[in-house]
This record gives structure tokens, C-alpha cells and sequence, in this order.
């Protein structure tokens, strides 16, 4: 059993907060993706785990023992880093053995072993070259495959993914998966592409200057983002966001345009209060083009200002009450800028921040 | 007790792992130098011990700030490294510019360029005062066989040709510092900011004078910081080529140190001079790395 | 039509023009080393003939072995004593150099750490301080200490020299070395120690190594200090020996150009061994973070 438990983990470099209390706990097997922008404490958050770097403050368990102090080869945890960190003066299979030759198992085990990771990655016929003999995508596995040999308590993923292009990106991506149902083992990772985040995660960490803002599954953090920081970085395009007033039970934009409050937060305004309006483009749709045709909306006529065809959908950017909003027209259907079309906001769809704190005005 | 050192507190592991290089410059840099401080302010000479312990001041340095016959060798060093230095990267810039336009055995070239690098001053000295003879040397030699003089050319033996012959030996040794570390800059170049001024229709020496001479700078700044290192070594090659003479006239600061301290036994007098020299070079060091150090932060950190 | 042949005329001449640059410079770069190294195989009535020899009657080795004393004659200058203090006094100096500047080096590449800059540039400048300059303080220190004229005596002198340049070489050589490495192979069950010598240092060794050549040359080479503090054939190095020959009656020309190929030829052959690694090192390191 190996669960990690993070507990109010302080990282500083001098002076200077990294990383600023963090409490987390992940279960065992369980598949956690730490996302955020860069600078945002994700990468040192996991090193703090891999024990390549001090903590300066809290407590981080493995499998219920507290590691703080212990070197990394104690920890019995794996890692994949960003630039793979292949040896490269080894072949292949001496890559693949390397931890377990240090940790003095018999040749017998380690080529048994080896030879096992190579067949669950498809290095078989790669074995024998060096890493500057593979391509990008290969590395990727050899790196997944020196992590999986050891059959460590935890696996720990450092942007794995960004060195390579979209599309080979796309392949590992579905290959990661593929891997943590083949070996469950927990697995900590850490991205900036709110995509991997979203399609790898059972639970999802969102995080910004080294706190953490939500945690939940991927659907829990897209459909109840907790702040307008989590609304915008999950999903894409990123969720408008409108400055509004509330008035008389209605949410009054600042050109006067007023939209009911959604029924699920009724309970949850007073009169007067300074909110933003969250609502994603997928749910500011044209009339008759739009995802969810009924429940509780509102009509509105805007002008396109632009529209970008994507096929079966196109994006368009218009303006709403005298800010740039973007707006999702589904069907092959060109627009051209000037157009004036009905658009239909999806009102349940839509979210209520505090403008004071940026927390969701939470219908619980 | 290394080790629970390091457990314990793991920001002294660097410290500890630099301690020997410290020890070592302390003991045999730093400790002598701080003797040789106290030993210019003394009229220290080898022949009379009793002497280091009389304590004069300033004395020996307004002595030689006075005395001409300190600074006439101080200019001529003075302009002997300017004159050098100058040339060695004008020369090392041309070099490396057409090292860089060969494309069939550039590496061999370039090993070749590093062979003057690593010969011992001394043999270079040797090698150009063998050149240089006016009685054998190939140089004469080859021009009275080819009739271009009839007599023999003094050399090393009239005063301006014999600091021809010094700038001579010195430019060949080091030149091959700039060359190299220039052509290292050029193969480092990125092509794009050139096609860039090409596009932005620079010429051949626009594009030379705002696109590669900038980005060859810190390479020439880490040339010139290893260059200030052992600007000294001029000393070996004079002391085997001239000895600093004829009378005197080609003495560099080096050469008069060793003939005072050594030759003269007046020790106080020497370490003034020493001190002087010191001071210099660490200035002359000290501009360049912080030149270099500039120049990459400007670069953004070439590589 | 005569403009395309006129530019490819142009070009042709350009590329003839390349050539005789080229040509010229090598021929400056090399005569003179060659020049000494012929005559070195040449006998000494032929290099002082006049008119001139051009063109050599017979090469010989008679030179080499009055110096090593194999034939009948041997000359006055104990060469084959100053050739073991220089090879005894450049390794050594250049093992301890090593140990040292791997440490230091490792120290500024891998670690952050207080006074960082400050400290590197000190090094530098302590390396920066002229060899005479140098060499009268410590001369005087020597005499107190018994050090004048022995070999431990130089080669303390020789790794303080080449300490900080062995740190500048090493640092550069493993910086290029991905921190990531070794974090991986400490994630992997190593300590950190391990993960130096299975990993960084395999990586890093020929750097290391031509760190090293750098240092035996500078030692092998020095004659500022080691003019002072050698006296007999107990420490006299190579270089210092060269002068020996310009204090006889006669200048033995043709002895000491075979003293020169001696002193040439290690150096010759170990430049070519690293020069790769030694562009690599000077460019990058030292200077950065």
C-alpha cells in the first residue's frame, strides 16, 4: 500500500515561498495529475515527494512513513523527468537494469526483468542501441520502462510529455494510460497542458503560486470549477468571464444587459453584490446551434466580430455587454463578421464568482 | 565525519568539496602574497636577512614611481601588451573568419591552430631566437640567399628590431587563443539572425559588424580572460631572446623584477615591483571576466 | 550569359585566394616549429655552415644521443635528469590538480551556494598573479621551509597553478552533464556519490582527462617559478634545463633543438589527443548561474 500524504509542505529558497502549505493526500493506485502555469510549485511539489529537494516545512508520507529525510534511493518511488534523463553512455537494456544492478539483484533477475518492461513497452528489438540511437518517442518509453523495472510504491511523471510533438503526444499519452491500467501503481503527475490533465487524472490538482486552488476529478473541476482561476485554466477556449452586479434576483452585466441568477444559486446572492459571470463558449451558442437547447437561458443578439471555422464547429468572438467574449457555433454553418445572430446563454450551465475573492458562489 | 557533515547540514557540501583548491591557493597564492607585501615595505636584500624585519613605508614604491628607470620598462610593457593583445585578436579574428570559410580539413586546420597554444614559452622563445640569429638564423639566411640584403640583419641585437622580434614570437604563441575561441563563437553562431540581416538587406560587413561581431564578443572576452592569465608568460620568452638587452632596451616589467630581486638581491625592492605587476594583472583579469560575464548576460547565456 | 562566367571566374578566384591566405598562415603556424625540429636531427657543423645548407645530406640521431648519453660522446647538460624531473613534477602535479579540480569544479557546476561568483573569480585571479611576481615571495618562503630545489617543492607550486583552470575546465565539462542524471540514478538507488561515479563521471571523463593534459602542459611547460626554485639535477625541469646550454662557451644549436623536440613532442602529441574537448570546456564553462 502506498498512498502519499502530503501535509502543510513548505518549500522556500531563502527568503523566497516556492510552495506554500500544501495539504494532499493520494490513494493508493491512484492516478493524481498536479496542472498549473509555470512558476505555480507543480515540479517542486513533486521533487519535494522524489526527494530532490528539501522540504523546508510540513510532512510527506509514503505508504503512511513520514520521508522527509530520506534520500530519494530510500523512498522507493520512480520517476520519469521531462528531458528523460536517459544515461547515455548505456544501451538500452543497461538503462532499464541500472536501478536494479544498484540495488545488487542477480543478473538472472535483472535481464528476467528487463526483459519483462521491454515486452510490456515494445523495446524488445531496441535493447541493444544507446538513447542517442532513438527517437523522441522511444526515449519516452525507455524513460517509462526504467521507471516500471523496479515495480516502485509510486511513480512520479515531471512534464513527461513536453518534449515531443502534438501528435506523438498524443500517442504516449493514451500509452500512459494504457500503462497505469497494466500496472497499477500510484502515480503522480505533473503537467502544464490542462488536456493530459483532463484525460490522465482520476483526480485532478489544480494549483497557482503555490497553493492549491481545487482538487476533484477532471468532470468535478471542469463542471464546479471552485474559482475563476480554475474556470479559466481548465478547458478550452478558457470560460468568459463578465463583471456583473446582482439586482433585484438578476445578475446585471455593465451595460445593463440582465440575465436571471441560475435557479441552483438563488439561495446564495444578496442584492448587490459584486460577482462575474462564468459562462464557457460551448454555452453561448446561436440560437438552434448551440449544445443544450432547452432549460433556462437567456436570448441575446451580438455581433460577430470574428469567426474561425473549425469544421464541424466554428469559434467566434463577439462582444457582451462591451467585453470580448467567445461563443461556440456547432454545425458546418460559415458566419461572416458583422453577421447579427440570437445567441442562447445556457443559464444552468453558468457560474457565479465572488468579483472580492474569485470563489464560485457555490449552490452545495 | 565527512559524511555526517554533509547529512547534516547539506549546504556545506560545497564548501567542503572546495577546500583543498582554498588550502592550496591560500598557502601558496594568498600566504606569499601578504609576505610579499610586507617585503615591499622593506629594503629587504638576500645578502643582509637582517633587513626584512626594518619596516620603511612606502618607500620603495615612491622610489620607483619616481624613478624613470622603472617606468621606461613600465610603458614598454604597457605597450608591448597593447600592441600584442591588439593584434593577437585582430589576427585571431581574421583567422577564424577564414578557418570558418574552408570547408575541406578544417579540423585538421584547426589542431594545427593549437599547437602554438601549447608549446612552452621558453621553446617558443628558443624557436624565434634561433630564427631570429643574425649569424644562422633561417630568416637571414634565406633573405641573403635570395639576395634580398647582402649583410646580415641584427635582430635581437639592435633595439627596435629586437622588440619587432619579441611582438613577433609573443603574437605567434597566442594568437592561436583568439582564433580558436573565435571560431568556436562562429561555429556556435545561429543562422537565422544572419538570413534575418539579409533579409533586412544588411550587407556583407553590416551583417559582420551587427550580427556576428556582437555575438562573437563573449567568446573574445573568455580569449582576453585566459589571455590576462598569463600575459606574464612574455617574461620566459624575453628572458630567452634578449635577456632584456641589448642595454636594456628591451626590459619588460617581468624581466626587471627577476633582475632586481634575483640578479641585484635587493628583494624589497622587487616585491614593490612585484606588487605593481600583480596589481595590474588582477585588474586586467578582473575587467574581463566582468566584461565577459556582461556580454553573456546581454547574450542571454550563449549556450 | 558573361555575367553567370564572370561571377564563377570571381568565385574561383575567391576560393584561390582562400587558399593562399590559408597556405600562408599555416606556413607561419608551422615553419618555425618544423624549422627546430629538422635541425634537431641535423648536425651542428651543418646548421652553423655558411653559406647556408638548404636541403640536409643525411638526417641523424647523433644529437638524441649525445643528449641521453647513448653513444661515445655525452654532452655536459644532464638531460636525461631534468627529463625525469619534469615528467615525476608534471604528473604529480597534475594527479593532485585533478583531485582537487574535480572537487571544485563539481562544487560550482552542481551546487548553489554563498559568495559562489565571488569565489570563482577569486580563484581566478589568484591564478592570475604573474609567475616572477609570484615566484619572489614564495622563493624566500621556500629557503625557510627547505623547499628550494626539490621536487615536492614545485609540484606544491605547479597544482596551486592549476587548480583554478582545472576548476574552470571541470565545471564547464559538468555542467554539460543534465542535473537530471544524476537525479535519476539517485532516484534509482543511488547516493549521490554513486550516482558521480557511475554516472556523471563516465560522462564527463574525457573532459576530465583533457582538464588533465591541459595541466600536465602548463607544468611541463612553466619556466617563470621553476628557473628560481630549482637549482641542481635533484628538481631542474625541461625548460630550465634549455638555458643550461646558452651559459656554455659555444651555443650547441644543434643539441638544444634536439632538446626542444623533446620538450615539443609530448606536447604535441597530447594537444592533439584533446584539443576537441578542450574548445568545449573553455566555451562553456565558468561563467554562468
Amino acid at each position: 500500500m502506498a498512498a502519499i500524504t502530503l501535509e502543510k509542505v513548505v518549500k522556500k529558497y531563502g527568503a523566497l515561498g516556492v510552495v506554500h502549505g500544501i495539504d494532499l493526500t493520494i490513494a493508493h493506485e491512484e492516478f493524481v495529475v498536479l496542472v498549473g502555469p509555470s512558476g505555480c510549485g507543480k515540479s517542486t511539489t513533486l521533487r519535494m515527494i522524489a526527494g530532490l529537494e528539501d522540504i523546508t516545512g510540513g510532512l510527506v508520507k509514503i505508504g503512511g512513513q513520514v520521508v522527509n529525510d530520506l534520500p530519494p534511493r530510500k523512498r522507493n518511488i520512480s520517476m520519469v523527468f521531462q528531458n528523460y534523463a536517459l544515461y547515455p553512455h548505456m544501451n538500452v537494456r543497461d538503462n532499464l537494469g541500472f536501478g536494479l544492478k544498484i540495488a545488487g539483484q542477480s543478473p538472472a533477475e535483472i535481464s528476467k526483468r528487463v526483459g519483462e518492461a521491454a515486452e510490456i513497452l515494445g523495446l524488445t528489438p531496441l535493447l541493444d542501441r544507446t538513447p542517442a540511437e532513438l527517437s523522441g518517442g522511444q526515449r519516452q518509453r525507455v524513460a517509462m520502462g526504467r521507471a516500471i523495472v523496479r515495480n516502485p510504491d509510486a511513480f512520479l511523471f515531471d512534464e513527461p510529455l513536453s518534449n515531443l510533438d502534438a501528435k506523438l503526444r498524443g500517442q504516449m499519452r493514451a500509452e500512459i494510460k494504457k500503462l497505469h491500467q497494466k500496472v497499477r501503481t500510484t502515480v503522480v503527475y505533473v503537467t502544464h497542458d490542462q488536456v493530459e490533465a483532463m484525460t490522465l487524472a482520476d483526480r485532478i490538482v489544480v494549483m497557482k503560486d503555490g497553493h492549491i486552488e481545487q482538487v476533484g476529478t477532471p468532470m468535478q473541476v471542469f463542471n464546479h470549477p471552485a474559482t475563476t482561476f480554475v474556470a479559466t485554466f481548465i478547458g478550452s477556449p478558457p470560460m468568459n468571464l463578465l463583471p456583473a452586479t446582482i439586482s433585484g434576483g438578476a445578475v446585471r452585466l455593465a451595460d445593463g444587459t440582465a440575465v436571471p441568477v441560475p435557479d441552483r444559486l438563488t439561495g446564495h446572492v444578496r442584492d448587490g453584490m459584486a460577482v462575474l459571470l462564468g459562462i464557457r463558449p460551448d454555452d453561448i451558442s446561436p440560437v438552434g446551434h448551440g449544445l443544450s437547447q432547452d432549460g433556462p437561458g437567456a436570448e441575446v443578439a451580438l455581433t460577430v466580430d470574428l469567426a474561425e471555422p473549425l469544421g464541424m464547429e466554428s469559434l467566434i468572438y463577439t462582444r457582451l455587454a462591451g467585453q470580448e467574449v467567445q461563443a461556440k457555433l456547432y454545425g458546418p454553418r460559415i458566419v461572416a463578421p458583422g453577421e447579427v445572430l440570437t445567441f442562447r446563454l445556457a443559464l444552468d450551465r453558468a457560474h457565479l464568482f465572488d468579483a472580492a475573492t474569485g470563489k464560485t458562489v457555490r449552490a452545495l | 565525519m565527512i559524511r555526517a557533515l554533509t547529512t547534516k547540514r547539506p549546504e556545506m557540501t560545497p564548501f567542503l568539496l572546495l577546500t583543498p583548491a582554498l588550502i592550496t591557493m591560500l598557502f601558496v597564492v594568498a600566504l606569499p602574497l601578504v609576505f610579499s607585501l610586507w617585503t615591499s615595505l622593506t629594503p629587504y636584500q638576500l645578502t643582509k636577512p637582517q633587513t626584512i624585519y626594518s619596516f620603511v613605508g612606502l618607500r620603495n614604491y615612491t622610489r620607483l614611481l619616481t624613478d624613470p628607470g622603472f617606468w621606461i620598462p613600465f610603458g614598454r610593457t604597457v605597450l608591448f601588451l597593447t600592441i600584442a593583445l591588439n593584434l593577437e585578436f585582430a589576427f585571431g579574428l581574421g583567422i577564424a573568419l577564414l578557418i570558418n570559410k574552408i570547408t575541406w580539413g578544417q579540423r585538421g586546420l584547426r589542431t594545427i591552430m593549437m599547437f602554438p597554444m601549447m608549446f612552452s614559452p621558453i621553446l617558443v622563445g628558443f624557436q624565434f631566437k634561433f630564427i631570429f640569429n643574425d649569424n644562422i638564423g633561417i630568416l637571414n639566411n634565406a633573405l641573403q640567399s635570395l639576395g634580398l640584403t647582402d649583410q646580415a640583419i641584427p635582430w635581437l641585437v639592435d633595439a627596435k628590431l629586437a622588440m619587432f622580434s619579441l611582438l613577433f614570437a609573443e603574437i605567434w604563441m597566442s594568437t592561436s587563443v583568439f582564433a580558436i575561441l573565435l571560431l568556436a563563437g562562429l561555429f556556435a553562431m545561429p543562422r537565422d539572425p544572419l538570413e534575418a540581416a539579409k533579409v533586412d538587406g544588411c550587407n556583407a560587413f553590416q551583417t559582420f559588424r551587427h550580427i556576428t561581431l556582437p555575438f562573437l564578443m563573449p567568446f573574445a572576452y573568455i580569449a582576453m580572460t585566459i589571455r590576462s592569465l598569463d600575459v606574464a608568460r612574455a617574461y620566459d620568452i624575453v628572458k630567452v631572446m634578449t635577456g632584456g638587452g641589448p642595454a636594456g632596451r628591451t626590459e619588460l616589467l617581468w624581466t626587471m623584477i627577476a633582475r632586481t630581486g634575483y640578479e641585484n638581491a635587493k628583494m624589497g625592492q622587487a616585491n614593490a615591483m612585484a606588487y605593481i605587476s600583480t596589481v595590474l594583472s588582477i585588474l586586467f583579469t578582473w575587467y574581463f571576466y566582468r566584461k565577459l560575464i556582461a556580454a553573456r548576460r546581454f547574450m542571454g547565456g550563449v549556450q | 550569359m558573361s555575367a553567370v562566367v564572370e561571377s564563377r571566374a570571381s568565385k574561383r578566384a575567391k576560393s584561390v585566394a582562400l587558399w593562399i591566405a590559408t597556405f600562408a598562415l599555416m606556413l607561419v603556424m608551422c615553419l618555425p616549429g618544423l624549422w627546430v625540429m629538422l635541425s634537431g636531427f641535423r648536425p651542428n657543423r651543418e646548421i652553423l655552415a655558411k653559406p647556408p645548407v638548404w636541403l640536409p645530406e643525411a638526417l641523424t640521431l647523433d644529437n638524441f644521443g649525445k643528449i641521453f648519453g647513448w653513444g661515445a660522446e655525452q654532452i655536459a647538460i644532464p638531460v636525461p635528469a631534468y627529463f625525469t624531473n619534469s615528467l615525476i613534477i608534471a604528473l604529480t602535479s597534475t594527479l593532485i590538480a585533478l583531485a582537487i579540480g574535480m572537487a571544485g569544479g563539481y562544487a560550482f557546476a552542481r551546487f548553489r551556494f554563498r559568495f559562489k561568483g565571488g569565489l570563482f573569480l577569486g580563484l581566478m585571479l589568484f591564478r592570475a598573479v604573474p609567475g616572477v611576481a609570484l615566484s619572489l615571495p614564495v622563493f624566500m618562503l621556500w629557503s625557510k621551509l627547505g623547499l628550494i630545489d626539490t621536487k615536492a617543492g614545485l609540484i606544491i607550486v605547479y597544482v596551486s597553478l592549476n587548480v583554478p583552470f582545472t576548476i574552470w575546465l571541470i565545471d564547464g565539462f559538468f555542467r554539460q552533464i543534465p542535473l537530471s542524471l544524476s537525479e535519476a540514478a539517485q532516484v534509482d538507488g543511488c547516493t549521490r556519490w554513486q550516482a558521480f561515479w557511475k554516472i556523471e563521471f563516465p560522462l564527463a571523463r574525457s573532459g576530465i582527462a583533457s582538464a588533465g593534459v591541459f595541466a600536465f602542459l602548463t607544468s611541463w611547460n612553466e619556466f617563470a617559478l621553476a628557473s628560481q626554485l630549482t637549482r641542481s639535477t635533484d628538481s631542474k625541469t625541461l625548460p630550465v634545463g634549455l638555458l643550461d646550454f646558452t651559459a656554455q662557451f659555444t651555443i650547441d644549436w644543434a643539441g638544444m633543438c634536439a632538446m626542444a623536440v623533446i620538450i615539443i613532442v609530448p606536447a604535441l602529441i597530447l594537444t592533439f589527443v584533446v584539443q576537441k574537448h578542450l574548445i568545449a570546456g573553455l566555451t562553456f564553462g565558468g561563467v554562468k548561474g
